[in-house]
């Protein structure tokens, strides 16, 4: 068996490692590909042909796979018939159309193997869980960046998905302060608007601000960041904020907690759309013409991480103390946890995500304003984390992508009116979508109060214990 | 005095526009004194009254129309309270809230369903929509009948609350949730009856405060119901005289700040003011002081 394991696993590391050969020669030398499409040279006939060709070429040496693909449908099409696509050319074309998405299944394939391979060979099992994990976390991003490429990075799925990352991000960090620490603040969307307009304020290109910031003389920043920096400092402003904010704020109780960080959220929008801090902000006007992502790979990477650092932070004696102040304050106090301390830190740490989760929003919306930023939105989240679970990460992840799925793709046909023959459906109409959407929150929030994961999250180990539990269920 | 004629226009909105404020933040208070609870969705009430009137006045007569609005809107708010609060009874505060934030959430895109999103003219209410000169600045006549009629209303609450039966079930409810239950008083009943006054004050308090004004839109009283919360805060939460010492100081503070030219920062002062007020004194001005017991 173990050495069945670790033969299989030589072999598909062998197989993966061809494979990116092939890949990478059709992937490094379009010209090639183009140059073998047509060996006879039959596109000297045809004038058209030739330039069709020549685009081909021309958008290969400069390295654009998308526009190159597109002149080569343009130049095969038109031969017709006449171009005979033989087994070799429809291979070098497959690999080079799909070349990117086949190393990531050759990435695929060889952690599957160090996966096996270290089962193989850890024989206490020491291992096994981290090797699960990461066959599956790479399973994720490989699987996004195939979708990315097989349903266009405009595409509706795309739209969602990373949308849903960036929302996911900000429900746990919202799910930080009401589900784990019991604390329920409103704030979130003043921090994500501070996070939102740190970043865009430092990575507008030098030579765009005079355009941005025309009635202002093109701004007060004259220099940019590069996008990473500027995320984190998005985090780290919002954070710096947040610590000024839950000095008075947090020694209040739960409502009135709330009230006051609405308020605040409210406050920080008016300050930004202030018309003297013009030169910073841009007043009411937008900001654009910052760096922005173009794969969802980007919004999942930062999510990822930062969503695992969160859920580090909550399984760490800090987390257990989070918890132990949301279920009895007093009890807490008198078990020697700082309340404060530990309170001004879950307001900052969850801050400092809504922040950077802000800079996400804006890269993913491209333009940014202040004005956007509502109390609406921290209601819109807050619904988020109840319907996933206060105080599951796994159920505020889940619950984001399904919002943002039927807010932006499932439920859109209610908004439109559709007809059946002659008969046209009532109700459907521009706006319906919403309602039908609030009154579903309504059910869950009257019905399923523990949302879809409760306090639980969601893990292999019980989804085997529940399938073997069903299993000898059955059995017996 | 000259200081004083400048900016009388801005001294009577803001007595208006604190008056308007006071008759919502009534409902605000005593939901707040009774269930603890924020009711996120009081805003959204007093906005739906304001699209009740519209839509009713545009069959019917106002006579007819205006004490609809009223009925429905009170409707609304009993309803309201049976669906969406009174499940969750026995279920933890934040839930509530949620709750409320859920039927705020509702209610905003209902409107927003039912009117296309557009802003609908409001109705013209013959003699309070009509111009009156006073000491050299022109102003609507609601400017003028407003803090009338909200001290009036507020005198009649305050008779009702001191001196009948359901005033007496409703201070003990609020003194004492679990012990009022224990005494015989019907809890529900009681919420139900501080839901009713709540709407009915709203309704009225919106066919006053949009006649200042040509237009509503759906989301056009989130923002009162914001501050006219931030007022019952201010006043003492639970204090129906506090909430309304508290509204006029707020809509009067707001619009002077106009006056000087800082119309950005108007509801960021009210905000500020709130959280002011929490951190020095939570109780407000005149709210008790509670213990907590462990």
């Amino acid at each position: 068996m173990k050495a069945f394991k670790i033969i299989l696993s030589l072999l598909l590391v062998a197989s993966a490692v061809a494979l990116i050969v092939f890949v990478g020669g059709a992937l490094g030398n379009p010209d090639d590909v183009i140059a073998r499409l047509d060996a006879d040279n039959l596109a000297a006939t045809d004038s058209k042909l030739q330039k069709a060709r020549d685009r081909a070429l021309e958008s290969a040496q400069a390295g654009d796979r998308e526009k190159t693909l597109r002149n080569i449908d343009r130049y095969v099409e038109g031969f017709g018939d006449q171009l005979e696509l033989g087994g070799q050319n429809r291979l070098d074309l497959f690999f080079y159309r799909h070349g990117p998405s086949l190393i990531a299944v050759s990435i695929v394939v060889i952690v599957a193997a160090a996966a096996l391979l270290v089962s193989a060979l850890d024989s206490r099992g020491r291992y096994r869980k981290a090797a699960i994990y990461a066959l599956l976390i790479v399973l994720l991003y490989a699987g996004i960046y195939i979708v990315e490429n097989l349903a266009g990075a405009s595409s509706m799925l795309m739209t969602v998905l990373k949308k849903g990352a960036i929302y996911a991000l900000i429900a746990v960090s919202l799910n930080l302060l009401n589900g784990f620490t019991g604390l329920f603040s409103l704030g979130q969307a003043g921090f994500m608007l501070i996070g939102a307009y740190t970043y865009a304020i430092f990575t507008i290109a030098t030579e765009n601000r005079a355009q941005v910031y025309q009635y202002y003389n093109g701004g007060l920043v004259q220099f940019s960041l590069p996008p990473l920096v500027a995320l984190v400092l998005a985090g780290l402003a919002a954070a710096f904020f947040a610590s000024l904010v839950g000095l008075p704020v947090l020694r209040l109780k739960s409502d009135y907690l709330a009230i006051a960080t609405l308020g605040f959220a409210e406050i920080i929008r008016a300050i930004f759309q202030y018309d003297g801090l013009g030169p910073l902000t841009n007043g009411s006007n937008l900001l654009r013409k910052f760096a922005t992502f173009d794969s969802a790979l980007f919004p999942f990477a930062v999510a990822g991480v930062c969503i695992a650092l969160i859920a580090m932070l909550i399984h760490s004696t800090y987390g257990r103390a989070f918890k132990a102040i949301r279920d009895d304050e007093v009890a807490a106090e008198a078990m020697g946890i700082n309340l404060f301390r530990h309170k001004q830190m879950a307001f900052v740490i969850s801050s400092f995500f809504a922040g950077v989760g802000g800079a996400l929003l804006a890269m993913f919306q491209t333009t940014v304003q202040a004005s956007a930023f509502k109390s609406s939105m921290t209601y819109e989240l807050l619904l988020i984390v109840v319907i996933g679970g206060m105080g599951s990460i796994t159920g505020s992840v889940l619950a984001s992508f399904l919002f943002i799925a039927s807010s932006e793709w499932w439920l859109r046909f209610l908004d439109n009116t559709q007809m059946i023959g002659d008969f046209q459906v009532p109700l459907l109409r521009s706006g319906f979508r919403m309602v039908v959407f609030s009154a579903i929150i309504m059910v869950v929030v009257l019905f399923y109060r523990r949302g879809i994961m409760g306090d639980k999250e969601f893990s292999l180990k019980r989804l085997s214990q529940r399938f073997r539990r069903k299993g000898e269920s059955r059995n017996a | 005095m000259d200081f004083i004629q400048a900016n009388l226009p801005y001294l009577l909105a803001g007595i208006s526009v604190g008056g308007q404020y006071a008759l919502i933040s009534i409902g605000y208070t005593m939901v707040y004194g009774i269930l603890r609870l924020i009711n996120f969705a009081h805003g959204d009430i007093f906005t739906v009254a304001a699209f009740f009137a519209v839509y009713l006045s545009a069959t019917m007569p106002l006579i007819v129309s205006l004490p609809l609005t009223v009925v429905l809107t009170v409707v609304l708010g009993f309803v309201v309270e049976r669906v969406a609060y009174a499940p969750l009874r026995e279920a933890p505060r934040m839930s509530i809230m949620i709750s409320a934030i859920g039927v705020s959430y509702l209610l905003q895109n209902l409107m927003w369903y039912i009117t296309g999103g557009l802003a609908k003219q409001y109705v013209t209410i013959p003699w309070i929509s009509s111009s009156v000169t006073l000491w050299g600045t022109t102003t609507k006549m609601v400017t003028l009948v407003t803090p009338v009629l909200t001290i009036i209303l507020v005198v009649v609450l305050v008779q009702l609350i001191n001196h009948t039966k359901i005033g007496m079930a409703m201070r003990a409810v609020s003194k004492d949730f679990e012990t009022a239950k224990l005494m015989g008083i019907k809890i529900d009943a009681v919420i139900s009856i501080t839901f009713v006054i709540g709407s009915f004050l709203a309704a009225v308090g919106s066919m006053l405060y949009f006649s200042n004004y040509t237009a509503v839109t759906p989301l056009a009283g989130a923002m009162p119901g914001l501050k006219a919360f931030v007022a019952a805060v201010f006043g003492g939460i639970g204090s129906i005289p506090g909430a309304v010492v508290g509204a006029f100081i707020i809509g009067i503070s707001e619009n002077l700040l106009k006056a000087v030219g800082l119309t950005a920062f108007s509801d960021a002062f009210t905000f500020a003011l709130l959280i002011f007020v929490l951190v020095f004194k939570p109780t407000g001005l005149f709210g008790e002081a509670t213990t907590d017991k462990v």
